[in-house]
């Protein structure tokens, strides 16, 4: 912690899939944080070191790695309160790599779109006013609507990393953002979409994905609530099933 | 070298090419498809990552939810006098009479708003709109708004090719016929054939070292439009926004929303003082942004900044729900990068860059450009701000006109016949674009964009001078006589490097027009500020429009056509009590 530099190590994966780590020292008064160590390592020392990053504020959710072996946001994740000057830098779990820290997010994207995201009505009006909600109804989902897609929540489940069909936290999430929106009246649907062994039932509780997210969203309490929806709409099913 | 052949392409076979995904694009892509357009989308970052996730305020609709005198009138007076008379006032009129139903129509695609008690919503103050007019969700409007239209997209039949760099648009018989592009993933070439093209690509703010922009904003439309032969307009209307985030150093630059002083914010210089007092005193903190930038770098100036070179922006005096519940992003911003509780303490901001009122030049009844073919929408076309934006006109300019351009380009598509690009044109292009990689003792393209962002910052920013800005020109001009000789290692493949080689030509343009519009004009109007010409000028009542002509740079006037009678009558209204 007395050095001048920060020594970076960074696992790299080339074009023939390949994998090695290259080590960087970066000087301490030029960056404060990991994913500034990143970009004065591409500007200055190597420019082939591929990365994601865009907004640099923690708000759009492309610069996901593991550091130090968490999860973190590079642009969030303060150099000086890991607490040491070795600093490890690899792509995030559970995603094929497709170069150095760049994962493929394919499969995160089409899980997210499985739950159906958007408002599902019979009637939607028309387009001179809006649908009414009261902030009462607004923040019963308002926690849950806060997910940047970052990825952190896929990386840090243990689920997710043994089971690829497993549809996971960020997707489930949305599912009950969605159904706890007043405006919605599609929920059967996104039950439907979710309730099967891909989805709820297969949750662990092991709270890794609330513990990661950058943005608070709890993704662990948003599966339980949403379990608890899936079971309902289940028996409510049966009882249809049975009156049948 | 790179290990794949010139000639190993993909074709690919559209009726409409948008490039960029931001709020723009994918309203645009909507719109179109809707109209029965095949559509093509092609973005440099991720799906929903795109520049529009980091504004923050709202997005300005005269909906009158919370006062109820507002109405198109006023919102379209307060741009035209904002804009300081050098916009294009049909552009305003279209923007202020269809953002309600824009807004309405995100609602039902199911954006979440902040809400009145009875269920409307919500709107806040922002500076220089008459009335609470900014629709918002908390300090997050933009990502909403993304998050919204990407799911919108994504369950129509849209094909999105993410993470790829566009190079050049193809022109044939006078026309925009498709473009070039590289696939960051795969490293593999598309050319695309398409009727209509839509730059949708946003801003430069990048081309300023302290900048709000993501890493995406390089100005790309702006070049690739111009090197196509559209004209380019009011390029030196740079809009710095008054408050970015001063310390640490790396955030430096970071939007600090403009909410914090619609929900009461107040500034205070290093003594204490509210100074905007002495600015302003009947809009306070809540001027036009041009107007605010301008104090606050003064207060700087004149040695009342605080230690890291800023001025104070106070909230804590609204108490700390209020904030948690109104400004969530702004506590989480502070309290992680800067270590700063804005419950309990103020805040240090200072200007940064953040828009270009200038850009492409855009037919307002159907945003093509004056390459016919080629459409512009969002920042990256110009017009509808003049001299200087209103918040929350930006996130309202893209849904409204990113729909326009959508439907008047799937109208054009419907007449147009696609045109062949040769083979050979786009081998040419292949070739521009690997000659780039492992050249023998190439220059570090970095190396060049941070030469050219210091002088930038330096010598163009708030204020200017016949003097800096000359100098600055000969610097840039001498980067661009190196461009030459960048290049980079490795391959098409996810290199960093190589995009950089795009965005800096990128950068040079925009720099180029930005500087030599600024030399131009000898006033000071909205943004463009010369405290060599301090007072505005009628003469300079009238816009500088770029051109190719050969390899040459061509300027000349235009002027946007007057109000009508019936829109003077009711930009009275507002400027009656403005002056």
């Amino acid at each position: 912690m007395s050095g001048n530099e920060y020594e970076f190590t960074i696992k790299r994966k080339d074009d023939h899939g390949k994998v090695s780590y290259s080590d960087y020292s970066v000087p301490k008064d030029r960056i404060s944080t990991v994913f500034e160590g990143l970009l004065y390592i591409k500007e200055n020392l190597d420019q082939t070191l591929s990365m994601r990053y865009s907004c640099t504020m923690e708000i759009c959710g492309s610069c996901a790695v593991e550091v130090n072996g968490k999860p973190k946001m590079a642009c969030s994740t303060i150099a000086s309160s890991l607490k040491t000057d070795k600093i490890r830098v690899e792509p995030i779990r559970h995603f094929d790599v497709i170069k150095d820290l760049v994962v493929d997010l394919d499969s995160f994207f089409d899980k997210y779109r499985k739950g159906l995201p958007y408002i599902i009505r019979e009637d939607y009006g028309d387009y001179s006013s809006e649908l009414l909600q009261t902030p009462e109804q607004f923040q019963k989902y308002e926690q849950y609507s806060m997910c940047i897609k970052c990825g952190l929540c896929m990386a840090a489940c243990p689920i997710v990393g043994t089971d690829e069909d497993y549809l996971g936290p960020a997707s489930l999430t949305a599912v009950l953002r969605y159904n706890l929106d007043s405006r919605d009246e599609g929920g059967k649907y996104r039950l439907e979409a979710i309730g099967t062994e891909e989805g709820t039932s297969r949750c662990h509780y092991a709270g890794e994905c609330s513990e990661v997210c950058p943005k608070g969203v709890d993704p662990s309490s948003a599966i339980q609530k949403l379990r608890w929806q899936v079971f309902k709409h289940e028996i409510s099913g049966l009882i249809r099933g049975r009156r049948k | 070298m790179s290990e794949q052949s010139i000639s190993d392409f993909t074709r690919i076979e559209t009726d409409v090419l948008i490039i960029g995904a931001g709020g723009a694009g994918l309203r645009a892509a909507i719109e179109a498809s809707d109209n029965g357009a095949k559509v093509v989308v092609l973005s440099k970052s991720l799906l929903g990552k795109a520049h529009t996730v980091m504004a923050e305020g709202g997005v300005a609709a005269s909906l009158g939810n919370v006062d109820s005198k507002d109405n198109w009138g006023i919102h379209f007076a307060d741009t035209v006098v904002e804009g300081v008379h050098l916009g294009d006032w049909r552009l305003a009129e279209i923007n202020a009479k269809e953002a309600p139903d824009r807004i309405y129509e995100l609602e039902k695609y199911g954006a979440m708003f902040d809400r009145t008690p009875d269920g409307r919503i919500l709107q806040r103050a922002f500076g220089a709109h008459t009335y609470r007019r900014l629709c918002h969700v908390g300090d997050k409007t933009g990502l909403e708004m993304i998050r919204t239209l990407e799911d919108q997209v994504l369950h129509r039949d849209i094909k999105v090719h993410d993470e790829t760099v566009v190079t050049k648009i193809f022109k044939k018989d006078g026309r925009a016929v498709g473009a070039l592009a590289f696939e960051m993933r795969t490293g593999k070439f598309m050319a695309i054939k398409s009727k209509a093209v839509i730059l949708a690509t946003g801003g430069g703010g990048r081309l300023f070292k302290v900048t709000s922009n993501s890493w995406e904003s390089t100005g790309d439309g702006f070049a690739l439009a111009f090197d196509a032969g559209a004209t380019l307009m009011d390029m030196e209307m740079v809009q710095f926004h008054p408050t970015g985030m001063v310390y640490p150093p790396g955030v430096r630059g970071m939007l600090v929303t403009e909410g914090v002083r619609g929900e009461g914010g107040i500034l205070l210089n290093s003594k204490g003082e509210r100074f905007m007092k002495t600015y302003s005193p009947n809009k306070m903190e809540l001027d036009a942004r041009d107007v605010v930038a301008r104090s606050i770098y003064n207060e700087i100036q004149e040695g009342r900044g605080t230690e890291h070179g800023g001025v104070y922006l106070q909230i804590h005096h609204k108490g700390a729900k209020f904030i948690l519940d109104k400004l969530p992003g702004m506590h989480s911003q502070f309290l992680e990068f800067a270590g700063v509780d804005i419950t309990k303490e103020n805040m240090e901001v200072a200007p940064t860059t953040h828009y270009y009122m200038g850009g492409i030049k855009i037919d307002p009844e159907d945003n093509q450009t004056t390459l016919p073919g080629l459409f512009a929408c969002g920042e990256a076309a110009t017009g509808l701000h003049g001299a200087n934006r209103l918040g929350g006109n930006s996130l309202i300019d893209l849904l409204v006109f990113g729909r326009r351009t959508g439907q008047s380009a799937a109208k054009y598509t419907k007449d147009a016949q696609p045109a062949d690009v040769s083979e050979n044109d786009i081998i040419e292009e292949i070739s521009r674009v690997t000659g780039f990689l492992n050249k023998p003792s190439a220059v570090n393209p970095y190396e060049l964009i941070n030469e050219l962002r210091d002088t930038m910052s330096k010598y163009a920013g708030i204020r200017r001078t016949e003097e800096n800005l000359t100098t600055a020109l000969d610097i840039l001009l001498k980067i661009k006589g190196r461009y030459s000789e960048i290049g980079v290692a490795g391959n098409v493949r996810f290199n960093p490097g190589l995009i950089a080689c795009f965005e800096l030509h990128s950068l040079l343009t925009t720099g180029e027009l930005l500087l030599r519009g600024a030399i131009q004009r000898k006033e000071s109007r909205g943004a463009h500020f010369r405290s060599d010409y301090p007072k505005m000028s009628e003469e300079f009542k009238r816009n500088i429009t770029w051109h190719m002509e050969g390899n040459e740079v061509k300027s000349s006037f235009s002027t946007m056509p007057e109000l009508p009678p019936e829109m003077v009558k009711i930009v009275g209204q507002v400027e009656g009590h403005t002056q």
